[in-house]
C-alpha cells in the first residue's frame, strides 16, 4: 500500500459535515469536511493531494484536536 | 634626503622621502616593518576554511553579509577569531548595529572562557551605545575543556541577554546544529530565525538523547525549523538558506528603533492596495459562524509595501506582524477566523502576549483586530494551563504603557475573550467597532438559552421563539451601539473609515519617527 496520511482535526469538535465521500479524490485545499466547535463553522482542507480512503469520525461525532478527520492516500 | 623604498607601495605608494635631520633610522622601520607584519598576519588569518555540510558561508562572511556592503568593522579581531566568533559592528539601512557570528570551524564553536568573553564585549558595546545586536548562532555549546569556566561564561551572555531585554533589540539566527548553551541564548532574546535543514536548536543532539532516554530521533525531529516554528514556538520565522536569514533579519530590523525609547524607523506612507480597500466593506460575512481571512481586512487598511509577520507556523487562529501605518512602524494583532475559527487558547495567548511585549517595551504601537468567539473551554486547554496562558495576554496588554494601544472590533468579541484582546479596560487607548459587530458576555445563542430556559422549554415553536429572542439580544445586548453608548468604545465606524482613524490617532499619540535615510 502506498503512503497514507491522516488529516487532523485543527480543534475539539463536532463533526458536521463531511463534504467528501471515501474514494473521491481530493487536491490540497480542497473542503474534506466542516466542523463545528465555539459556535463557528470550521473548515477543514486537504493538506495533501490523494485518494479519501477513510473517514473515520461520521458525521455528528465528536473529534478531538489532531484525531483524524480523513485518511488520504497519496 | 634619505630615500627609502617602500616595503608596502599599496599603502605608501612608491618611494617616502624623509627629512635627513629627522634623526632615527630605526623609526624608519618602526613606522613600516610592523605595517609589512600586519598585512602578513592579516592575509594569513584570512585563510578561508571551506564551510561543511549545508553551510555556504564561514562565519565572517555571514557577518560581513549581514550589514551593509563596506560596514563591517571588527571587534576583538584576533582575540575573537582564535576564539571562535566575529564580532563586530556595521550599518543595517544606515543604522549601527552589532554582530557576533559563532565559527563552527573552529571547534564546532564551543563556547570556551575566550569566545564568552568575546561575545558579551560585544554586547556590553550594544548596550553601552543602545544598538541592536544580531546572534549568528552555529554552536555545539559549552566547551567541556573549560569546564565551570565554560559555563560561567555561557551565563554572562545569557545575564547580559536579559540585562539588555528591555533596552536593545536582540536577534538570533540559528545556522548551524546549536546545542545547550547555544540554544538557550536565543531563547533569551527577542526573536529567533532558523534556517530550514541547517539551523536546529536542542538541548542535546540526538546521540545524548538516545544515550540518556533511549529515544532515537533524528537532529531535524529533535529540533530542526519543522519542530520549534511549527510545533514549539522556540523560534519565530523558518527560511531556506543563510542568505534568507540574514535577509528577514535586516527585515525585522527596518521596523524597529535601534534602542527603548528612539525615534521608529519612518518612511513615506503608501496606501493600501486599492482592490483590498473597496473590498473591505463586503470582506466579513455576515454570519458570525462563517470565516474569513483576516489578512484582507489587513490589507485593506494597512500600508501596502513591507510586512514582517512573526510566527507564521505557530498557533495560526492568531496573527502577529509588524507593518506600517501611514509609515510608521505598527506592530498588528489579529484574530484570524480562517484557522481554528480565530480561537485564543493557551499557544495563541503566548504567541500574542509575547509579540505585545516586544512592541510594548520598543515603542511600537499595538493595533488589534478583533474577531473572537472566545477562549477555547475543555479538559485539553485547561491540562495546558489556558488560565495562566491567558493571563499573560492580559497582561501582555496592560503592561505595555507608553506606546500607542489602538483596537477595531471587526465582527465577535465575546467575553473574556473580548477583554483579552486590547480592550480599553485593559489598556487600549482608543477603540472603534464595525457596525455588524457584536461585543458581549456571550454569543446570542448561548445567553438566550441560559436567560430563557423556562419560556424556550413551554414555546409553541421553541426554534422560532430562539431565533426572535437572539436577535432581540444581539439589538440590545450585544451592539456595537450599546458599547459606544457605555463610552467604552469610542465610536461605531464603517470599514472604509478605519485607516483614518487609526493615521489620525497615531498622528497625535505617537509623533516620534524618524525619517528614512
Amino acid at each position: 500500500m502506498t503512503d497514507s496520511v491522516p488529516l487532523p482535526a485543527p480543534v475539539v469538535a463536532n463533526v458536521w459535515q463531511l463534504r467528501v465521500a471515501v474514494g473521491d479524490a481530493v487536491d490540497v485545499g480542497t473542503v474534506v469536511a466542516v466542523l463545528e466547535s465555539m459556535k463557528m463553522e470550521i473548515p477543514v482542507e486537504a493538506h495533501v493531494a490523494g485518494t479519501v480512503v477513510d473517514l473515520p469520525a461520521p458525521e455528528g461525532t465528536i473529534v478531538q484536536e489532531g484525531d483524524p478527520v480523513a485518511v488520504i492516500q497519496l | 634626503m634619505i630615500v627609502l623604498e617602500c616595503e608596502n607601495n599599496l599603502m605608501f605608494g612608491a618611494t617616502m622621502t624623509i627629512a635627513p635631520n629627522h634623526h632615527a633610522l630605526g623609526q624608519h622601520h618602526a613606522v613600516s616593518h610592523p605595517r609589512r607584519t600586519v598585512l602578513e598576519r592579516r592575509e594569513a588569518a584570512a585563510q578561508r576554511i571551506e564551510p561543511r555540510g549545508r553551510r555556504t558561508m564561514t562565519a565572517e562572511e555571514r557577518a560581513v553579509a549581514l550589514v551593509d556592503r563596506g560596514t563591517f568593522t571588527w571587534i576583538n579581531r584576533q582575540y575573537a577569531a582564535k576564539a571562535g566568533v566575529v564580532t563586530g559592528w556595521g550599518l543595517v539601512d544606515g543604522r549601527p548595529v552589532v554582530v557576533t557570528s559563532q565559527d563552527a570551524a573552529i571547534a564546532s564553536g564551543a563556547i570556551g572562557t575566550a569566545l564568552a568573553d568575546a561575545v558579551q564585549s560585544a554586547q556590553r558595546f550594544a548596550l553601552d551605545h543602545g544598538y541592536p545586536i544580531v546572534y549568528l548562532n552555529d554552536s555545539g555549546g559549552a566547551r567541556i575543556h573549560d569546564g565551570i569556566k565554560a559555563l560561567h561564561g555561557c551565563g554572562g551572555i545569557f545575564n547580559l541577554n536579559v540585562k539588555a531585554t528591555r533596552r536593545i533589540p536582540q536577534i538570533s539566527v540559528i545556522l548551524g546544529p546549536c546545542a545547550g548553551a547555544a540554544a538557550y541564548s536565543p531563547a533569551l532574546t527577542d526573536w529567533t530565525i532558523m534556517v530550514r535543514e541547517l539551523g536546529q536548536m536542542f538541548l542535546t543532539g540526538p546521540d545524548i538523547v538516545k544515550a540518556a532516554t533511549g529515544e532515537d530521533a533524528t537532529a531535524e525531529e529533535i529540533g530542526g525549523s519543522g519542530m520549534h516554528a511549527g510545533t514549539s514556538g522556540v523560534a519565530h520565522l523558518a527560511v531556506d538558506d543563510e542568505e534568507a536569514a540574514l535577509a528577514a533579519a535586516r527585515h525585522l530590523l527596518s521596523f524597529v528603533p535601534s534602542h527603548a525609547g528612539a525615534a521608529l524607523p519612518g518612511l513615506p506612507s503608501i496606501d493600501p492596495d486599492p482592490v483590498a480597500e473597496a473590498r473591505l466593506s463586503t470582506v466579513v460575512p455576515e454570519k458570525a459562524s462563517i470565516v474569513f481571512d483576516m489578512h484582507d481586512v489587513l490589507n485593506g487598511v494597512l500600508d501596502r509595501g513591507p510586512r514582517l509577520e512573526l510566527m507564521p507556523g505557530y498557533a495560526p487562529s492568531i496573527v502577529t506582524m509588524l507593518a506600517r501605518l501611514d509609515g510608521r512602524p505598527v506592530g498588528v494583532v489579529a484574530n484570524q477566523p480562517k484557522a481554528r475559527g480565530g480561537i485564543l487558547d493557551a499557544k495563541s495567548s503566548v504567541k500574542a502576549a509575547r509579540f505585545i511585549n516586544f512592541c510594548g517595551r520598543f515603542g511600537v504601537p499595538v493595533l488589534t483586530f478583533v474577531d473572537v468567539p472566545g477562549f477555547l473551554p475543555g479538559t485539553v486547554e485547561e491540562s495546558r494551563g489556558v488560565i495562566t496562558h491567558g493571563a499573560t495576554l492580559l497582561r501582555a496588554y496592560a503592561e505595555a504603557d507608553g506606546v500607542a494601544k489602538l483596537t477595531v472590533i471587526v465582527r465577535k468579541a465575546y467575553g473574556g475573550a473580548y477583554i483579552a484582546m486590547g480592550s480599553p479596560s485593559i489598556g487600549a487607548d482608543r477603540s472603534w467597532a464595525w457596525p455588524a459587530s457584536e461585543v458581549a458576555v456571550m454569543g446570542p445563542g448561548g445567553a438566550v438559552g441560559l436567560l430563557h430556559r423556562r419560556a424556550l422549554a413551554d414555546a409553541d415553536d421553541p426554534a422560532a421563539l430562539r431565533d426572535e429572542l437572539a436577535a432581540k439580544y444581539r439589538e440590545e445586548v450585544a451592539s456595537p451601539y450599546v458599547a459606544a453608548d457605555a463610552g467604552i468604545v469610542d465610536d461605531v465606524i464603517l470599514p472604509e473609515e478605519t485607516r483614518a482613524r487609526l493615521v489620525g490617532a497615531l498622528r497625535v499619540m505617537s509623533p516620534i519617527v524618524s525619517t528614512a535615510s
